[in-house]
């Protein structure tokens, strides 16, 4: 039996604990860091997108004011070994290549690290940095995914024979048998432009190497602190035990700050070899180099006369960049996976191939390839609605999976826990007025005023685990509770800056039956955290949240059991609430909390006699669901929960200039039971906004020679306040059966559902002239050439 | 390197600049205070607001040189020894921030705003956010929290803002 008061347990938005530091300019980031005898390093990167490194000229640099050490990447291979994969591409059958903190001899994308320099100031190390002289043998390079598909391509790799970094096909039934039996089979090919995630604050290290206690001191701006630790440990062959990371208050994250990149080991091994604490951030022009997707899909779908989608067989050719030890690579797998979605479409075949291509690498990015997905199949599902003249409503609830269906096994082996997907269509088509809209739309038309309206469904698997990799679908913390009643929370699970230690907070403080003031939250910090993983696919509530439950309840245990003998009562008479423990039949029959746990830990052999004095515990929660071995198709399923979401997206196009307005929005949202609605709901209004401007605005461009275009806030542009409307959102509760709370995973829904929504909601409005959106972003000048291509 | 005198919160300060630093960073690296965030450095994304004489101003894009002489407030300046600005507490209120990396910006153009017009029209709340990029919170909660500013703003004079 639990209870808390209203504005704090589970269910409350109670507001953001870190919330008066952060308002006052108080919360330290990693840039915040500047310990004594503080250096700055900078980066010398490769002005090639392919070739051979033929010299590296050190002496303008050597000599240049305050620099301390210059180091190119023929010495820094003496020093530190290659980064350990996040996740292996070869342990899944792909290629992989060493990656090294300073590439010594092939570069393959303007932009990657080839020598670094530590100087007394920032501005010494960049003039430093820029006299430092690299030769290079050019190969010729290759931009584009298709391109580098062609037998002869330059290969990005020379030992490799082809550009194909990892290929597999997922699926089930037979789909081409299906095509062929279908009354109408629509096709296209989709094509998602390269973006990336640009948090506001970049990516940043300090690194101090203790040389007399051989201790080196990491703080981060990084996702996953125990990895770092051990990948640093791999790389620069230190004891993990030598070796602290604390990955301080990060400003945004969405992925790009997961661990793997190689200025991690580059910044620690600067620290130690110039024996001076080194800071590194990276400018907006190096994080905006970091690719969050590119992908052509290549769809074919059936379906009969009534809109039941019969099958569908998918080609997708994903754009690597070069590799990365970063996550970043993989996401294609759940592109490929997450088809068909929330639809039964038991014939489905989708074949993958990534591709190496001689740009910057793919950084993990928010949505982890699942938004591409959605993008391709709901257009494919709106193609049908044309197709047939149909409502796009309509043919998706045809589809859905049903409410009773669940747990429902897809095509491609995922096993959906639990969902209402028509539900959510009922919710967001009321949000929106679904007949006035269609009726507005009918008048603007009249007028010559395009104004399109675009469904999308959004299935979001959640708290992924990838066997023998450091993608874990467990977590662990510490609840451990002070003489004076005082609570730590130790756990494993980080934030990016969604503020999951107030989630954790409410939970933590439902369980003890504590107010969550007394209660403190540590994440981030390898010395005093249990072993975890960090934050990724929407995990933290999930595992963080289940693990701090587990352990919280061993505390109140011991607590109830000893307050219960003060009270001169029975253990299972009594019960912990609002910070004191009392009868349950006899309320005013009470004792304060920080009392019991005095008397816990100074009365072991009266009050505690027989009971461990210990007001610690750390547990793992692992939730159910996740099945690694693989079916008879070959299929595992890595995921235990799966939110679920529907967008509706109104859009006015303006044909003259090409220039879409998303005008207004609504999103029902399924993420199970809320732990925090506030939260929940900030993390979907921000994807959603990420993903409208993926969707019209964002685009990594480069140019022939493989130099980044897009390279500031100038020409990579982020929507701003006056580019979105305010967002309606609904609530549908259906609780997981495999997690503790009932709770999904908040934080990735959003991406590639307002992609969708916004994609089929600008088609819509130009459906008069019968243009057809077959790639994102939509800009105004690829929009006056849909609307061109259409009325030639 | 030359000296330029600045007082930053109400604080004096005479520190000696070069002529090529940029305002942010004398304010971050030579006064220490790290309120004032770095985002792009080129003017666009505001996360290193202050207010310079009064006036919002994005500090990486003025030299130290040319603030010599000028009154500056950071987002620690923002609070008084009572308590929260009301616009900060707004923001709280209204989850108008997540990771927190754009709050100067938000926080001290809201004030600026305010003080202008205690009953601004939506185009004016959207327009004075626009100028600040913030990629975690898809701005809804931010334009509430302007709102809610500006209605506690107008009912100052009539109630006492709580704590
Ligand atoms: S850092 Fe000044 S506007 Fe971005
Ligand atoms: S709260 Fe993270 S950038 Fe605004």
């Amino acid at each position: 039996m639990t209870a808390s008061t209203p504005a704090a347990g589970i269910g409350a938005s109670t507001r953001r604990r870190d919330g008066a530091a952060l308002l006052t300019g108080r919360a330290r980031y990693v840039d915040d860091y500047r310990p004594h005898g503080l250096h700055y390093a900078a980066v010398v990167r490769s002005t090639v997108a392919h070739g051979r490194i033929r010299s590296v000229d050190v002496s303008g640099a050597e000599t240049a004011p305050g620099v301390v050490l210059v180091l190119t990447g023929e010495q820094a291979a003496r020093h530190a070994g290659p980064i350990p994969y996040f996740i292996s591409p070869a342990t899944r059958g792909g290629r992989e290549v060493d990656i090294r903190c300073l590439e010594p001899e092939l570069v393959t994308y303007v932009g990657q690290p080839v020598a670094a320099v530590v100087a007394r100031s920032r501005v010494e190390a960049q003039s430093a940095a820029a006299a430092v002289r690299v030769e290079y043998d050019s190969l010729p390079h290759v931009l584009d995914a298709d391109t580098a598909l062609l037998p002869d391509s330059p290969r990005v790799y020379p030992d490799w024979q082809d550009n194909v970094v990892f290929a597999k096909t997922y699926g089930a039934g037979d789909a081409e048998e299906a095509l062929h039996g279908a009354d109408v089979v629509v096709s296209g090919e989709f094509r998602i432009a390269r973006s990336t995630t640009a948090p506001v604050e970049p990516r940043g290290y300090v690194a101090s190497w203790d040389a007399t206690d051989e201790a080196l001191t990491v703080h981060g701006s990084c996702q996953n602190p125990h990895q770092l630790r051990y990948m640093l440990s791999a790389s620069l062959g230190l004891a993990e035990s030598a070796i602290r990371v604390v990955t301080a208050k990060i400003g945004g994250s969405f992925g790009l700050k997961m661990q793997g990149l190689p200025e991690e080991t580059l910044v620690c091994l600067l620290s130690m070899l110039s024996r001076r604490p080194v800071k590194w951030i990276e400018d907006r022009r190096e994080s905006l180099m970091s690719g969050a997707r590119e992908q052509i899909h290549r769809i074919r779908v059936g379906a009969k006369a009534d809109g039941t989608i019969t099958g569908l067989v998918n080609r997708i050719v994903a754009d690597a960049g070069a590799m990365t030890a970063q996550a970043g690579w993989a996401m294609c797998n759940m592109s490929a996976s997450t088809f068909p979605s929330g639809y039964r479409v038991p014939d489905c075949r989708v074949e993958l191939r990534l591709v190496a291509t001689n740009k910057p690498p793919l950084s993990a990015a928010r949505g982890f390839g699942k938004d591409a997905a959605h993008f391709v199949m709901e257009r494919a599902v709106d193609l049908v609605a044309r197709r047939l003249a149909l409502d796009p409503g309509e043919v998706r609830r045809r589809n859905f999976i049903r409410a009773g269906e669940f747990p429902y096994r897809t095509a491609t082996g995922l096993n959906i826990d639990s969902g209402d997907f028509a539900g959510l269509l009922d919710k967001a088509q009321a949000a929106i007025d679904y007949p006035a809209v269609r009726e507005l739309q009918r008048r603007r038309r009249e007028q010559g005023r395009p104004l399109g309206v675009g469904i999308a469904f959004e299935l979001t698997p959640e708290s992924s685990d990838s066997p023998g990799t450091f993608v874990s679908g467990f977590d662990t913390t510490t609840v451990r509770m002070s003489l004076t009643g005082r609570v730590t929370v130790l756990t494993g699970v980080t934030s990016p800056g969604g503020g999951n230690d107030t989630g954790i907070a409410q939970i933590v403080g439902a369980e003890l039956g504590v107010p969550v003031e007394w209660i403190d939250v540590v994440q981030g910090d390898t010395d005093r955290c249990p072993t975890g993983f960090g934050n990724f696919s929407g995990r933290s509530m999930v595992v963080g949240g289940g693990s701090a439950a587990l352990a919280a309840r061993d505390v109140r245990a011991t607590l109830r059991t000893v307050g219960a003998r003060l009270l001169e009562r029975d253990p299972e008479a009594c019960e912990v609430v609002d910070g004191t423990v009392r009868s349950v039949s006899e309320p005013d029959c009470a004792v304060p909390v920080p009392e019991v746990a005095h008397a816990v830990l100074t009365r072991a052999f009266a009050a505690a006699a027989e009971v461990e004095p210990v007001l610690e515990s750390t547990r793992a929660y692992k939730p159910g669901n996740i099945d690694h071995r693989p079916d008879e198709l070959g299929r595992i399923q890595p995921y235990p929960t799966y939110s679920s979401c529907l967008h509706i997206a109104v859009v006015e196009v303006d044909a003259e200039t090409g220039k879409v307005d998303v005008v207004d929005y609504a999103m029902a949202h399924d993420c199970g039971t809320m732990i925090n609605p506030d939260l929940v709901e900030g993390q979907a209004w921000g994807a959603i906004t990420m993903g409208i401007g993926s969707a019209l605005t964002e685009q990594l461009v480069f140019d022939a020679g493989g130099r980044l275009v897009s390279d500031r806030f100038k020409s990579y542009l982020l929507p701003r306040a006056g580019d979105v409307p305010e967002f309606r959102l609904e609530h549908q509760v259906t609780p997981s059966p495999f997690t503790m709370h009932g709770n999904k995973g908040a934080g990735e829904a959003g991406v590639g559902g307002a992609q969708a929504a916004v994609a089929n909601a600008v088609e819509d409005a130009l459906a008069p002239v019968g243009a057809c959106v077959r790639s994102l972003p939509l800009t105004p000048p690829v929009v006056l050439d849909l609307i061109e291509e259409a009325t030639r | 390197m030359q000296p330029i005198r600045l007082t930053v919160n109400g604080d004096k300060h005479e520190v000696t600049v070069d002529p090529r630093d940029l305002l942010v960073y004398v304010i971050r690296e030579r006064i220490g205070l790290t309120g004032t965030n770095v985002g792009c450095l080129t003017g666009d994304c505001g996360a290193c607001t202050v207010t310079l004489d009064g006036r919002t101003a994005k500090s990486c894009s003025v030299l130290a040189v040319t603030a010599d002489g000028s009154e500056i407030r950071t987002i620690e300046g923002l609070a008084s020894p009572a308590g929260l600005d009301p616009v900060q507490e707004a923001f709280w209120k209204e989850n108008g921030f997540q990771c927190g990396y754009c709050l100067p910006g938000m926080l001290l153009a809201t004030r600026e705003l305010l003080d202008e017009d205690p009953d601004p029209a939506e185009e004016d709340i959207t327009r004075t956010i626009d100028g600040n990029l913030c990629r975690c919170t898809g701005y809804t909660t931010i334009l509430r929290a302007v709102r809610t500013a500006a209605r506690r703003a107008q009912h100052r004079d009539e109630r006492p803002e709580r704590p």
